[in-house]
């Protein structure tokens, strides 16, 4: 359970005030938005609800969890190791670049020293020198293992921060209001919850979200795009 | 006479735990089988060649007609330097209903310097509450040129049978020499999804298209993407499909049809695009229909 001043070194970095540039991404939901897959929100709850749990429950989470875990056990191999393999399963460029844009704007500032643990600043050096592709889950459970988040509480987060720019990108994108992108929050907060449970005990990372897959490659041929990705 | 005990699982394993190891050299124009070793069910037919391009088309004959629960079946190729092959399968690769143990195919190709190998086998069609594992382990050496096809359906679609199978655990691991890296991994359980199959529900067929090469000047990629997306909207609302630059150099094209006639023509454009852009080669008829 987190104490106080845990909960505040780790909040800023899920916060939307924080600059790691989510909010430029879409994760392809423009282009299925402009597909025709999706046009309303409960449309948009089927499309997330379906990627979280075919997809970012078991993939992304899962490095979330892994890299959370590698920090405790004062391992960056580990780290290294599910960063590389996540970088090989992300086949998508837009949806790579961005993780990787945002992997970078938070190790800038959790890896900063002198308070940072050794394995967020070795990470953060591995990446430096192009050794390691340095993905915001990685980033982000490294960066929240050190702020003293369990590893439930971390993929719960990144969850709920992935969540956010999904609302966020879908409220410029369709007809919906901030009162509908609430009550989308509130309908996927157990799903958030089931996510962590289930990347909290993996090991191994999968991920079948094909048609969401498809509409992320998509994104990059659109003829007009406010998002970049 | 008693039985003899020492030999009853080697003997479990007859018809069901069968390997193929093939290895493939250069010779002149042509490339020709070097090495080959089968064990049953794997049936073993020697290369055909197609065309004048020297290409071995290596036929994976499985005469059992498909996999059953505790099959354990694998492929082993080697590419020697500049050797060519193409690999298919006859007919769609089944997979019956299994009530426990899964059924597995594990392939493993290793392809040397300036060698081509392109994969290509029929559709894999799960059977309601099947099982199946299959992983695939492809090494590139500098210079070699690898093109996949992978495609599932979601069952016995004539009769009504769709994304019924109990599980089906699918890994495509391609490495290049430098280390890098393209990894395609899931893990599907349709009747474990509470909440429904999503999307993929308005679709039959899902397939994988990746072709990887560090010979190819990178300059040409991106013509040959354009062509490819052309390819892929032709199909209208019977298809959907991407194509992008994965973590390898390359391209990785994943599509989802309705049909099974978009499937096979998509697959066949794709591969003949891909093949003359690449290669500098036609696609060979490969007579199946």
């Amino acid at each position: 359970m987190l104490n106080t001043l845990s909960l505040l070194h780790g909040l800023r970095f899920i916060d939307s005030f924080f600059p790691s540039g989510g909010y430029a991404y879409s994760s392809g939901l423009e282009a299925a938005v402009q597909g025709g897959a999706v046009r309303s929100g409960e449309q948009l709850s089927q499309y997330v609800g379906q990627m979280f749990r075919q997809g970012v429950a078991r993939r992304e989470a899962v490095a979330v969890g892994i890299a959370h875990e590698a920090l405790l056990r004062n391992d960056v191999q580990v780290a290294l190791a599910i960063d590389h393999e996540l970088h090989a399963m992300k086949l998508g460029q837009e949806s790579r670049l961005a993780s990787q844009q945002m992997g970078r704007q938070v190790v800038k500032i959790a890896a900063e020293p002198p308070a940072a643990h050794v394995v967020l600043r070795d990470f953060y050096a591995a990446m430096k020198t192009d050794r390691t592709p340095g993905h915001f889950p990685v980033v982000l459970g490294l960066t929240l293992a050190d702020a003293g988040w369990d590893r439930a509480e971390t993929i719960a987060a990144f969850c709920y921060q992935t969540a956010i720019g999904f609302v966020s990108a879908a409220l410029k994108l369709l007809p919906m209001g901030q009162r509908e992108g609430q009550h989308l929050l509130e309908r996927w907060t157990p799903l958030f919850d089931e996510c962590a449970k289930e990347a909290t005990e993996a090991t191994t990372m999968t991920a079948w979200s094909p048609v969401q897959d498809i509409y992320a490659m998509r994104h990059a041929r659109l003829e007009s795009r406010l998002f970049r990705s | 006479m008693p039985p003899l005990q020492s030999n009853q699982p080697a003997m479990a394993d007859v018809g069901r735990v069968g390997s193929l190891d093939l290895r493939y050299r250069r010779d002149g124009s042509r490339t020709i089988l070097a090495s080959s070793r089968c064990s049953t069910p794997w049936h073993f037919f020697p290369p055909a060649y197609l065309d004048d391009s020297g290409c071995a088309v290596t036929s994976l004959v499985n005469p059992s007609g498909g996999f059953v629960a505790g099959d354990h079946l694998s492929i082993h190729a080697a590419l020697e330097e500049g050797a060519h092959v193409m690999m298919t399968t006859p007919s769609a690769n089944r997979v019956y209903r299994s009530l426990g143990e899964e059924s597995k195919q594990s392939v493993s190709l290793s392809v040397a310097p300036g060698a081509v190998i392109e994969w290509f086998p029929e559709v894999t069609i799960p059977f309601a509450g099947s099982r199946f594992v299959q992983t695939m382990a492809v090494m590139l050496a500098k210079g070699a040129t690898a093109l996949i096809w992978d495609s599932l359906a979601s069952g016995r679609v004539a009769r009504g049978e769709r994304w019924a199978f109990t599980s089906l655990r699918n890994e495509i691991d391609l490495t290049l020499a430098s280390g890098a890296r393209l990894l395609e991994r899931y893990h599907v359980r349709p009747e474990q999804e509470p909440h429904g199959f999503g999307l993929i529900s308005a679709y039959d067929y899902v397939a994988s298209f990746f072709v990887v090469s560090e010979a190819l000047d990178p300059d040409r990629w991106p013509a040959l993407r354009d062509t490819i997306v052309g390819i892929l909207d032709s199909f209208g609302s019977d298809l959907l499909g991407g194509v992008t630059e994965p973590p390898v150099p390359g391209l990785a094209v994943k599509l989802v049809s309705r049909s099974p006639e978009a499937l096979v023509m998509v697959q066949e454009r794709v591969w003949e695009a891909t093949r003359r852009e690449v290669l500098g080669l036609a696609r060979p008829a490969l007579r199946h229909y």
